[in-house]
């Protein structure tokens, strides 16, 4: 049930992103020449299934998605990219994030369609040869989570703070993650694993013997 | 551990339990078989060790599979049709106009007409489809008519609701009592009031459902749940009573996204996905949406209580007396109200203590995190502010007085130093008495306590039991299984934990794995009980593969097996040893494989069965805008002994801000009109992030308690008692009156700032 649905009006965001860009389709036939602003070339689909190519963690991909579907419904569903969660998918709980184009997005209020052309990294594009990223180690080494379902949201943010700030301060991490929803309340960890991250620290913590205590 | 383990025990043991000063002596009936239990003279090598999560990396990488996440070929989605009104009767419901709508491959009825509608959201139909999209739009096709009748979601206005007057309390009088009402005639200082709590929902990062399967007439359900083994024995009993042949029933929960206490059933969602798999003859996931999870799958329902006590010249609580009631949903059920009652043992008290739960037309509440204990320890314990107010007593006092749990008293001493906390009060108190000062500062203490260290899971008849599995194969892999569930607490960290310590190696060599009931069966992730029903067995599993191995260590190198120590990744004696990886090459093809028991709880535990907590909070009070703003907390958890401690701290900490969201933000709105939730989203219904959290500490506190063989005990629900109370606590200090209705937002601060300076 959405919460538009249930108060017995029509309206529904999945019914005004089907219109709108029907309404897009007519609207830029009239007025693609002299569009004054956005996209230069603004391509446009009618509703129904379009065959799409999305460039993910530096790799193409081909895929089959509705005008409306959204980017999170596309990576999640049709391209088995999981890490993005589908938390409220309303854009109020981060879980979604990716970044796109250099900026983290709740992949759950942008359509698919809107990312073609745009370079998206998931957090499953973070580890490289099979070695996960600093961020991610440094999270784990924090306990930087608990049921962890919001932290591959939390880690994305996280990392494009630090892309913005190599040094942040704990109220800047705070505000960089100020989007992301942690029900289980990690949040002064997450802080704890991005400084730790920040201080360079990440493979060689991993590495150290875990155990200690006296013999 | 390094010292020589002893099989042969006699059954009475003498073992240290305590922490620091407080540690004695004292004889336990230890069950002949057990692994010899730890006590506070063992040295760990991994046990309370900063050793990481096991499934970390798995989830901060994304690479964990939640229920949400599994996927099939030929995968469908389902979405359930939900009531618009709050209460009456399906009257007509016409399901095939959705039959024939694109993509549609099963439809199923959840309510025939003529059925009871109890709340909006009630469940109506469902339907599945390749995408969710075609789902909705095939939801919108099917036609449900209904006869309304008159609902309400406010309990106060429910017809059995108790009378409360302008300003809040409760005005009935209280019903006679002799020797309580005597003993409160005799009190030097007495006092009486009225507080009350929202409700608050769970709000679980992954939503309730799961995603079903059948393989011919077997089922597997990937399922977001804190009871595998409940829901599925819920599951096998709703394909009986749906007369769908059903031969066997798997649930595989490895990675849940949080439960709260709101993930016990399988609910609804749980059937319906099961019967559309089978009516589609494909696998289906089915997942509720945010608003879904929020007004349909369970909350913390509303409080409302009324305490009155008195206390001696000493300060000693010599009366007590309350008066509660639970705002619910539709079942009238679950609104029960605890209190720390630790303080209260000198008081006269009603013998029937007067509770009623009050029902609404609205979402079943569902037990949330230390049930009924944030409610009514935030009453009691602001309550207790008060009295020590009246009586000229600093709060801390008052609780020193009257605590008689020693833990606890050490917790007093050990926390006031480490917060600071009697020059921050005298600091706060200067500040406020500034004339025209703005900021307000308060600095608040509550207690926490819960009672339940676990069980061993067998019936009347001795039968069943909770056990675990640990596996030695030839390779030197090892694995620890449990059956039941990990959903964020650790069970997998704490299997791995365990059975490292036992077996002399470290926690990242054993496999831990949770979740899957093919495994051995275990308790629901509910009331603490977990990691101790758990753990004990856990460890009892590694040990008898332990003497296995010893035995084998022992015959190779020809030395007794029971002079055999596993320590540090070698097994044998000091004279002659194998590596762990040379070890097990002893073993055959078949691993060395044993299942614990879950022994019964020892007697003689000298901790009254439970743990204690404090917590301690500072605010501040902007008196221009009424906000309220922590500015730093304390928590002080005795937990057993601490087996996987940064999991358990994390825990603590997310008790505390759990905490501050009760404390300040956190409460369903409900439209009278329309039985609606107005605010049933993360955007209108303010959980706490990160630029809400304060600097916090805290100090775990490992106590042997004699317990079981590994003296564990739980921590979700005792941390949760205090953390809204402290900060209710440092409010009523900041402010000099107390707020008594939560949460604290700015409204009712100026409301009440406005009323003191009238007076």
């Amino acid at each position: 049930m959405t919460e538009d649905r249930s108060t017995g009006s029509a309206f529904s965001r999945r019914a005004f992103l089907k219109g709108a860009s029907a309404a897009a389709v007519t609207g830029a036939a009239a007025t693609a020449a002299t569009h004054a602003r956005g996209p230069v070339e603004l391509e446009t689909f009618a509703p129904g299934t379009h065959a799409i190519a999305l460039q993910v963690n530096g790799k193409e991909q081909k895929l089959a998605v509705e005008s409306r579907t959204t980017l999170l419904d596309a990576l999640r569903d049709r391209l088995d990219l999981t890490g993005a969660k589908k938390g409220c998918d309303r854009g109020a709980c981060g879980g979604c994030t990716v970044i796109v184009d250099g900026v983290t997005v709740n992949s759950c209020l942008m359509l698919a369609i809107d990312a073609i052309g745009k370079p998206i990294t998931t957090v499953e594009g973070l580890a490289q040869g099979g070695v996960d990223h600093p961020l991610v180690q440094n999270f784990a080494h924090c306990d930087a989570m608990q049921c962890g379902f919001c932290t591959p949201g939390m880690v994305m943010s996280s990392l494009q703070c630090l892309n913005q700030n190599q040094q942040p301060d704990r109220q800047t991490i705070q505000r960089a993650i100020a989007g992301n929803i942690c029900r289980c309340g990690t949040y002064g960890r997450v802080c704890e694993a991005v400084e730790r991250t920040a201080a360079g620290r990440g493979d060689q913590a991993l590495r150290a013997p875990a155990h200690g205590g006296s013999k | 551990m390094t010292a020589p383990k002893n099989d042969s025990l006699p059954p009475e043991r003498e073992l240290k339990v305590g922490i620091g000063a407080l540690v004695e002596t004292r004889t336990f009936d230890v069950p002949d078989g057990d692994a010899p239990p730890w006590d506070a003279t063992t040295k760990f090598a991994v046990v309370g060790a900063d050793v990481d999560r096991q499934d970390g990396i798995a989830k901060a990488s994304g690479r964990a599979k939640y229920a949400y996440d599994i996927t099939f070929p030929g995968l469908l989605q389902a979405v359930i049709l939900r009531s618009k009104i709050a209460r009456g009767k399906v009257a007509t419901i016409d399901l095939e106009p959705a039959r024939g709508m694109p993509g549609v491959a099963a439809v199923i009825g959840l309510k025939d007409a003529g059925k009871k509608v109890r709340f909006v959201g009630d469940e109506i139909a469902a339907v599945c489809a390749p995408t969710i999209d075609q789902c909705r739009d095939a939801l919108e096709r099917i036609v449900v008519t209904y006869e309304q009748e008159p609902h309400t979601v406010d309990f106060l206005q429910s017809s059995d609701a108790p009378v409360v007057d302008d300003s809040g309390e409760l005005v009935d009088p209280w019903s006679e009592d002799g020797d309580l009402d005597k003993a409160l005639a005799a009190a030097t200082v007495a006092h009486t009031g009225t507080y009350r709590t929202e409700v608050q929902t769970h709000g679980s990062m992954e939503t309730h459902g799961a995603v079903a399967k059948w393989s011919g007439d077997d089922l597997d359900l990937w399922m977001s749940t804190q009871a595998t083994f409940g829901v599925r024995g819920e599951i096998a009993q709703a394909m009986r009573a749906a007369d769908v042949k059903c031969t066997g029933v798997t649930i595989h929960a490895e990675f849940v996204g949080g439960g709260f206490g709101s993930k016990f059933t399988a609910g609804a969602e749980g059937r319906a996905v099961a019967l559309l798999a089978r009516a589609a003859n494909a696998p289906v996931k089915l997942m509720l949406d945010r608003y879904e999870d929020h007004t349909c799958a369970g909350n913390r329902p509303a409080a409302l209580m009324q305490f009155r006590a008195g206390l001696d010249q000493d300060g000693v609580i010599t009366a007590w007396d309350q008066r509660t009631f639970g705002g619910c949903g539709h079942n009238g059920q679950g609104g029960g109200v605890a209190i720390p009652d630790h303080f209260l043992r000198k008081a006269a008290r009603r013998k029937d203590r007067m509770h009623k739960d009050l029902a609404t037309d609205a979402d079943p509440g569902r037990p949330m995190r230390a049930p009924g204990h944030p409610q009514g320890f935030f009453g009691a314990e602001l309550f207790l502010d008060e009295l020590a107010a009246a009586a000229g007593l600093d709060p801390l006092v008052l609780r020193q007085k009257n605590d008689p749990q020693a833990i606890r008293q050490q917790q007093y001493t050990l926390g006031a130093e480490r917060f600071g906390y009697a020059k921050a009060r005298a600091d706060a108190a200067a500040n406020n008495a500034q004339k025209g000062v703005r900021i307000l500062r308060g600095v608040g203490v509550a207690s926490a306590r819960w009672g339940n260290l676990g069980n061993d899971g067998r019936g009347r008849d001795g039968s069943g039991g909770h056990s675990a599995l640990c596996r030695i194969h030839q390779d030197g892999s090892v694995e620890a299984r449990s059956g039941a569930q990990d959903i964020g607490t650790g069970l997998k960290t704490v299997l791995a934990i365990l059975t490292a310590e036992e077996l002399g190696i470290r926690a990242e060599q054993v496999r831990a794995t949770a979740g899957h009931t093919s495994d051995p069966s275990g308790p629901a992730a509910g009331g603490s009980t977990t990691t101790p029903s758990l753990a004990p067995a856990i460890r009892h599993a590694a040990f008898l593969c332990r003497q296995q191995l010893a035995s084998k260590v022992a015959d190779h190198l020809g030395v007794a097996a029971t002079e055999v120590v596993f320590a540090d990744g070698k097994i044998g004696t000091a004279a002659k040893s194998l590596t762990f990886a040379d070890a097990c090459k002893l073993i055959g093809p078949n691993p060395l494989e044993a299942r614990g028991e879950r022994f019964p709880n020892y007697k003689g535990d000298p901790f009254e069965r439970g743990v204690c907590g404090l917590q301690f909070a500072e605010v501040e009070v902007d008196s221009w805008t009424g906000l309220v703003r922590v500015v730093r907390m304390l928590a002080i958890q005795d937990c057993g002994i601490v087996l996987a401690k940064k999991p358990a701290e994390s825990q603590v900490l997310g008790a505390m801000i759990q905490g501050i969201g009760f404390a300040l933000h956190e409460q369903r709105i409900m439209d009278r009109q329309s039985g609606r939730m107005l605010n049933g989203d993360f955007l209108r219904y303010k959980v706490p992030g990160a630029v809400d959290i304060p600097p916090m500490d805290v100090i775990m506190q490992s106590v042997a308690n004699g317990h079981t063989n590994c003296s564990a005990a739980g921590l979700g629900e005792a941390p949760s008692c205090a953390a809204a109370a402290s900060i209710a606590n440092a409010v009523f200090h900041a402010a000099s009156v107390p707020l008594r209705h939560l949460p604290i937002t700015p409204d009712k601060v100026l409301k009440a700032l406005s009323q003191r300076k009238a007076k």
